[in-house]
């Protein structure tokens, strides 16, 4: 890894314990890419959601299931790529948690808040080959 | 996470330290609150101070609490809550539905 850019990968189980390391690399990488402040704080958040995500809705849970990450920066940019080994879902299917009829829901917020925070949410799924989402944030 | 609970007055007063993220301390959080509601309390401030941050599932715990609250015609305060659980409200649109206050303190003398 070089101060002009670098990458880290890792292979996760579909625990809610592995988000706290979560954290800690996206802060630690974002801080690298040079974001501060409010910038690095949506980052985490980010990185955390999709990673949620990944093992919430892709994985359901499944302990034998495994999470793919991978966080690429370089001065100013941001990104993430997660895969997991799930089905894919319907992205027209999104609910809008701030909706008032469906703001008291209790989920269905993750995708929501990705697309809030980051520059770009591109999701890539296929049948048997799990569901694949990147995320990217410039300064 | 820890989940630590206490009468004050007749405030329930729920402190938890740890992230809140949609594991079994989610289950541990809601199943105390439900407890001190089936004990008959109606008041209730959860303390934030020892959660750094939550994610969406952790949110979606606290709806569940703020609901099953209401539910029952009680009031749910939190407490401490850190600049990211409240950056989280404000990007979820929540911040008008979580009564916050800076301290436990300042959230019991509320009610």
């Amino acid at each position: 890894m070089s101060q002009s850019g670098g990458s880290e990968e890792l292979v996760l189980a579909s625990d809610f314990a592995v988000l706290d390391r979560v954290d800690e690399l996206a802060v630690k990488y974002g801080r690298l890419a040079g974001f501060e402040d409010g910038p690095l704080m949506e980052i985490a958040i980010a990185v955390v959601e999709a990673v949620t995500n990944a093992i919430v809705h892709g994985n359901k849970r499944d302990t034998a299931k495994r999470v793919k990450m991978r966080i690429e920066w370089e001065p100013g940019k941001f990104g993430l790529t997660v895969h997991d080994e799930g089905d894919g879902f319907d992205l027209t299917c999104v609910m809008d948690p701030t909706d008032p009829e469906r703001c008291m829901e209790t989920s269905g917020r993750g995708i929501y808040i990705m697309r809030q925070v980051m520059d770009t949410v591109d999701y890539e799924m296929g049948e048997g080959q799990g569901t694949t989402l990147r995320l990217t944030k410039s300064m | 996470m820890k989940v630590k609970t206490e009468m004050v007055g007749e405030v329930g007063v729920i402190r938890l330290s740890g992230n809140l993220t949609g594991g079994p301390e989610s289950d541990e959080v809601r199943g105390a609150v439900r407890r001190l509601l089936d004990s008959g309390a109606r008041k209730f401030v959860i303390d934030l101070k020892g959660v750094p941050w939550i994610n969406s599932t952790g949110l979606g715990t606290l709806m569940a609490i703020y609901t099953s609250v209401q539910r029952e015609e009680g009031v749910l305060k939190l407490a401490h809550v850190s600049d990211r659980i409240q950056s989280l409200f404000m990007i979820t649109k929540l911040l008008t539905i979580f009564d916050t206050h800076p301290t436990t303190e300042e959230a019991l003398e509320a009610f």
